[in-house]
């Protein structure tokens, strides 16, 4: 079990945390700087190491207006057996007025009989900026076979606040269920093992993005799709989706587009979290 | 029996909804020469009536009757279909739809949905156009449910034995095996939980991205 809330500020300058709380098995190391643009970036670990049956992790992450947070974790997340039961992580997310968030986990790994359960709620302004991005593995079994898992649910609730009331934008929900039949195949993983994904939500977002991404992720061994969700209040959102088979393609894929939407609205420079 | 012919009518290929102009993706499949026969096309359509339609549509019927909000769902399928032309494909139809059930099965809970489409607060899906109809001529649930899945299965088949192209022999084959795929879903709709709407298959849904970018294309999606 674990809980984490994560409140960020903007004061002075740069981003800070304005409230933070922890308990149980989720804590966030020190908060750092990777560059002089003000963005705080804070690393959620989990000393457990990894998820098991009935554990439940919730996550409460708010940025206030103006303010800036990248949200990364120390490694993978690590889902082992959960027999009669799952594993599941909770996050609500909320953005004030012209606030930032890139969300940029390590992988999922769910291993053999693992159930896990991710449901990711975010609220934002229309002046606010999503950057999520996410990469699922195949999980491993003792005898090396791929999809071993029981199930695998990431449910992600995207919602447009304005002051005449809040909008769904994007309802993204992700369910693997291998013993229910043939996950490689057509129509499904298509026979890759690896399946990445990033959403963005920002006033900016429009078909040229959309073609330019096409065009960026083209070069990369993965089979790739763009494409843009309903507009509400002015915004709307990309959802890029892709297939490959190893994580690390994927996540030079992914980092090819949020370094360029990071170059292009925020002139920073490539993410570099020298984790590994 | 008083519904049946009225079904019969809802449901017929022939009804001016425009599904001709659409494959859902399978045209993606199609350049790739992934989609070329009778075999083939019968494994995209088994996957797309057990993922697609049973975890968007068919759940979006079911919740409709059993009295959620239409408002609710319409908003639900424009927030979670999410590649464009599907998006687009379900309330152009479902606008066709609605005008169509205006003319010939009036009803007041038809009058309210149009209207909230005509206000601009709901896009007017297809599955919820037809389902506002379907209860209001009294058809139960697992009929509606069989009747739209079948007929959406077939007008792609009729779509595919034009574009693959294949005989209309083998579209007939290919019919008569999908009704295994459609009884599946009806049961796998029953027991889905809301947490499980807009479920989605990750091969089918980059497919329907990408027709959006495919040069030579015979249909909208």
């Amino acid at each position: 079990m674990g809980r984490l809330e994560l409140g960020i500020s903007f004061r002075g300058g740069r981003s800070v945390a304005s409230r933070q709380f922890h308990e149980g098995a989720l804590r966030v190391l020190r908060p750092h700087y990777l560059d002089d643009s003000g963005q705080v970036c804070y690393v959620v670990v989990n000393p457990g190491g990894a998820y098991l049956g009935a554990d439940l992790f919730l996550l409460d992450v708010e940025v206030g207006d103006g303010a800036d947070l990248l949200l990364t974790t120390q490694s993978a997340t690590k889902v082992y057996r959960t027999p009669g039961s799952f594993a599941e992580q909770r996050m609500d997310v909320r953005l004030g007025e012209g606030a930032r968030l890139e969300l940029m986990p390590d992988q999922l790994i769910a291993y053999r009989e693992a159930s896990y359960r991710q449901r990711t709620s975010v609220t934002l302004r229309p002046s606010s900026s999503l950057v999520m991005a996410e990469v699922v593995t195949p999980g491993w079994s003792p005898d090396g076979a791929a999809f071993r898992y029981e199930e695998v649910r990431l449910r992600n609730g995207i919602h447009i606040e304005t002051d005449g009331g809040t909008q769904l934008l994007a309802l993204d929900n992700l369910l693997i269920r291998p013993p229910l039949g043939d996950v490689t195949g057509l129509g499904f993983m298509e026979g890759f093992s690896h399946l990445g994904s990033l959403v963005v939500v920002d006033s900016r977002v429009d078909q040229a993005l959309a073609d330019h991404l096409h065009h960026l992720t083209a070069g990369y061994d993965a089979r790739t799709g763009i494409t843009l969700t309903r507009t509400v209040a002015g915004t709307t959102g990309l959802v890029l989706r892709s297939l490959s088979n190893s994580t690390d393609e994927l996540n030079r894929l992914l980092a090819a587009c949020t370094g360029l939407l990071r170059e292009r609205w925020h002139g920073q420079g490539p993410l570099n979290l020298r984790k590994h | 029996m008083t519904y049946q012919l009225a079904l019969q009518q809802l449901t017929d290929s022939a009804l001016p909804t425009g599904a001709f102009a659409h494959s859902f993706g399978f045209e993606t499949y199609l350049d790739r020469e992934l989609l070329f026969d009778e075999g083939s096309f019968g494994l995209w359509l088994g996957a797309f009536v057990g993922q697609q339609l049973t975890y968007s549509d068919g759940l979006a019927v079911r919740l409709f009757y059993e009295g959620a909000d239409v408002g609710e769902l319409d908003g639900l399928l424009s927030a979670s279909l999410l590649p464009r032309e599907v998006r687009e494909a379900s309330v152009k139809m479902g606008g066709r739809l609605l005008e169509i059930g205006a003319e010939v099965f009036p009803s007041p809970a038809l009058e309210l949905y149009r209207d909230s489409v005509a206000s601009g607060r709901a896009a007017g899906h297809q599955p919820l156009a037809f389902a506002v109809v379907a209860r209001s001529l009294g058809v139960p649930l697992k009929e509606a449910l069989a009747a739209y899945l079948f007929a959406t299965v077939t007008s792609l088949t009729q779509n595919a034995v034009r574009a693959i192209p294949l005989g209309q022999n083998a579209g007939q084959r290919i019919l008569r095996k999908a009704h295994d795929d459609v009884a599946a879903a009806i049961e796998a709709i029953a027991h889905l939980t809301p947490d499980d709407f807009g479920a989605v298959s990750p091969g089918l849904e980059i497919s329907q991205m990408r027709h959006e970018r495919q040069r030579a294309r015979m249909f909208m999606s």
